[in-house]
């Protein structure tokens, strides 16, 4: 299954890549975090197929997907 | 304005150029391979000689659409690793500030030759000193300049070609503050063999052995190394306030103090080595003409016959360099006179300076003001002698 | 923790401490075009073997200028406001192999910038404009901008704006730019594709991207980003009649022509080659 990394240092809670996520895999976090953020978590990522459209528009470099063809790295 | 079809520098030997050529010619033997500029009377000669010459020499020439963008060239280009100038006249010089106030405080080497006609506004297309005091404080913000004053053809080519030759040393713009005589007037120029004048460029990373991953771009030095874009050093120019790795967050007052504070300092604190004048006369002299470009033609006629005529001991000191002003070596040079006569092409410029270094070595400052055209050496005497009958 | 794959291009940090995050506010669209600029600029390294260490980044100053800060791995300049297309073509005139691509914004291309921009596209110089559109002066408070719709209130048309806004994709394509396209930050791959093309159209290619402006316009990042997928329409559709009130996005010019430089080569061969030539 598909794993979902956020850098709490870079993500500025702007959800844009839960808006776009095709396979509604993401949801908001309910909790706001200590810098006011509200930042992506996992949903149900046995949904993500890798299309990694979060990455690509993510504005701050903040979340990553990692598939098993990434070897645990 | 015949144009030389050579595709060489200019031969060894004596020439006869108009001042414009010569500047052209000069910043050629400097090695500048980039041009841009914008018509402008009367300093458009210069642009023009540059459009012939630049493509026969392997450079590359562009007229752009205003003095701006004409100074923004130069940022590119000198980046880019090329020695880049532009030529304009006193209003595209007040266009050209902003410029030159970013080129300070990103310390990048570039050269502005202002043929300066008087102000303000339109004014007129004669000459001019006005834009002295501007080429010091024109632009925003602190940060100390370089500025020359050519007096003659062959000054348009030696002082062309130490303006680069500054700009590369200290990585800073550097200002030539030429007058409409001087760029019109058609004289013999005297060119040295290629191996007889001396070329510097700039310190580069490579030559200090940094390589780009201890590179600091504002660091390393009072003048840092400059790196030059397509090498690899991934160097990001910026001109808010930064730390020497470039970086333009965690801004304090220290931060502040030490960048502004060093771009300041590697100029005033270096002014022996940079600034130069030329003397006259001054042993056991009672009184001082102190002058700078072309005023320094028709100033030293005065100068030498008041001296014949009349046996006044009067002295003769030329600023070569205008700023950074070499105040304490006019202290040094002048111990104690009596007058100190500052002729200049506007209505008292340079004597404000002049006044701050030897206000206690002298009993008066007397300015010789002329607007539009060029003192004779009779309307100088004319002055000398009404103050010492 | 896995990293963002474009991480590699950007300075996270340096001898004075961190850079990121991106300055820019949470949502902002300018840093989804970093996103998809440097994504752009990575296929074009990879499939044409280009080197990294030839592409320049030129930024002017606003939101989008700072995309050109102090983040890029890249060479890069943060310079003057309206004048990174000056800057960048006397770059080209001193090298022409780098490949220069400028982070600008709607005010700053199409205000202060307005006469380079028309010139830079006249002369065609081998260079990529990425010009953020988000219809007013971001890091300034939200004021009005060239590029702002009638009747719009901002800070400073709190009545309502009384101009008209440039379409600046005409504006470019009329001054004479042989690549002209509209994105918006909502069509991620159509933006990426694009920029590519940019980078290999030899000329200047002039690419507007329509950004959302959470902060000034008071609306989340999501819902605007929703709103500009809304708003926006194909060049065919516009074509045919039924934009409606939509803005057409897609490629509006992509002609062949030589650039600047290679013009201006010719001129240098021809002098070099014949020394007793009249001219």
């Amino acid at each position: 299954m598909n794993k979902l990394h956020v850098n709490a240092a870079y993500c500025k809670g702007c959800l844009i890549c839960v808006e776009v996520c095709p396979a509604a895999a993401i949801r908001p976090c309910p909790m706001i975090n200590s810098r006011g953020y509200t930042l992506p978590e996992e949903d149900d990522m046995s949904r993500c197929t890798g299309c990694r459209l979060c990455e690509t528009v993510c504005p701050d470099f903040a979340v990553a997907i990692e598939t098993d063809e990434d070897g645990g790295e | 304005m015949s144009p030389d079809r050579s595709t060489d520098l200019l031969k060894p030997g004596v020439h006869y150029l108009q001042g414009a050529q010569a500047c052209a010619e000069g910043a050629l033997m400097a090695g500048c391979r980039v041009y841009a500029g914008y018509p402008i009377t009367p300093a458009t000669e210069i642009m023009e000689h540059a459009a012939h010459r630049l493509p026969r020499v392997g450079g590359r020439f562009i007229q752009m659409e205003d003095e701006i963008s004409s100074a923004s060239v130069l940022l590119g280009a000198s980046w880019a690793g090329a020695k880049a100038m532009t030529a304009t006249s006193s209003p595209g010089f007040s266009l050209m500030q902003e410029v030159i106030s970013f080129a300070i405080m990103t310390e990048t080497p570039l050269v502005i030759v202002d043929v300066q006609r008087p102000g303000p506004g339109q004014g007129y297309i004669s000459t001019s000193q006005e834009d002295v005091m501007q080429a010091r404080w024109g632009h925003h913000g602190e940060g100390s300049i370089i500025a020359l004053s050519p007096a003659s053809a062959q000054d348009m080519f030696d002082f062309t070609i130490e303006a680069f030759n500054l700009a590369e040393r200290w990585r800073t713009p550097v200002l030539v503050m030429a007058e409409e005589t001087v760029a019109h007037m058609r004289e013999r120029v005297v060119v040295p063999p290629a191996d007889a004048i001396p070329i510097v460029n700039r310190t580069t990373p490579q030559d200090l052995g940094i390589p780009p991953q201890s590179y600091l771009p504002y660091g390393h030095a009072q003048v840092p190394p400059m790196a030059v874009w397509g090498q690899g050093y991934n160097i990001n120019h910026v001109s808010l306030v930064h730390h020497a790795d470039g970086n333009v967050t965690r801004y304090n007052p220290a931060v502040h103090l030490e960048n502004v504070g060093r771009i300041h300092r590697k100029i005033e604190d270096n002014v022996d080595a940079i600034a130069r004048l030329e003397t006259r006369g001054l042993d056991g002299c009672r009184h001082v003409l102190i002058c700078y470009g072309s005023v320094s033609r028709t100033g030293i006629e005065a100068v030498r016959e008041a001296r014949e005529q009349r046996g006044i001991p009067i002295g003769f000191i030329r600023l070569n360099t205008l700023w950074p002003f070499p105040e304490r070596r006019l202290r040094d040079l002048v111990p104690e006179v009596d007058a100190v006569f500052v002729p200049e092409m506007n209505l008292g410029m340079m004597i404000h300076p002049v006044t701050e270094a030897l206000r206690d070595r002298c009993r008066r400052v007397v300015p010789i003001p002329s607007l539009g055209s060029l003192h004779s050496p009779g309307a100088i005497l004319a002055r000398i002698y009404e103050e010492i009958p | 923790m896995k990293k963002h794959p474009m991480l590699k291009y950007l300075k996270e940090e340096a001898a004075a401490g961190p850079r990121l995050p991106l300055i820019l506010c949470p949502g902002c669209g300018a840093g989804q075009v970093l996103n998809y600029a440097l994504r752009a600029v990575d296929a074009v390294i990879q499939e044409d073997g280009l080197r990294k260490e030839d592409f320049v980044f030129i930024s002017g100053v606003g939101c989008s200028s700072r995309l050109a800060s102090h983040y890029l791995n890249f060479d890069s300049a943060w310079t003057l406001h309206g004048r990174a297309l000056a800057v960048a073509t006397g770059a080209l005139l001193a090298n022409p192999k780098l490949k220069i691509i400028v982070f600008t914004g709607d005010g700053d291309a199409a205000a202060i910038g307005g006469n380079h921009l028309i010139h830079t596209c006249r002369r065609n110089l081998d260079l990529t404009i990425l010009c953020v559109n988000n219809g007013l002066y971001g890091m300034t408070g939200g004021q009005v901008a060239p590029t702002t719709p009638f009747g719009v209130r901002t800070v400073t048309t709190p009545y309502g704006n009384v101009e008209d806004e440039f379409d600046l994709c005409r504006l470019a394509q009329t001054a004479g730019a042989t690549y002209v396209a509209r994105w918006s930050t909502a069509h991620p791959h159509q933006t990426i594709k694009t920029i590519q093309k940019g980078i290999r159209k030899n000329g200047t290619a002039f690419i507007e991207i329509l950004s959302q402006c959470p902060v000034h316009l008071k609306k989340t990042p999501a819902e605007m980003f929703r709103q500009l997928k809304k708003s926006t329409v194909s060049l065919k559709k516009a074509a045919a009649g039924r934009a409606g009130s939509r803005i057409p996005v897609g490629e509006f010019c992509d002609i062949d022509k030589p650039d600047w430089i290679t013009r201006y080569q010719n001129v240098i061969d021809r002098l070099q080659s014949d020394e007793r030539t009249h001219e």
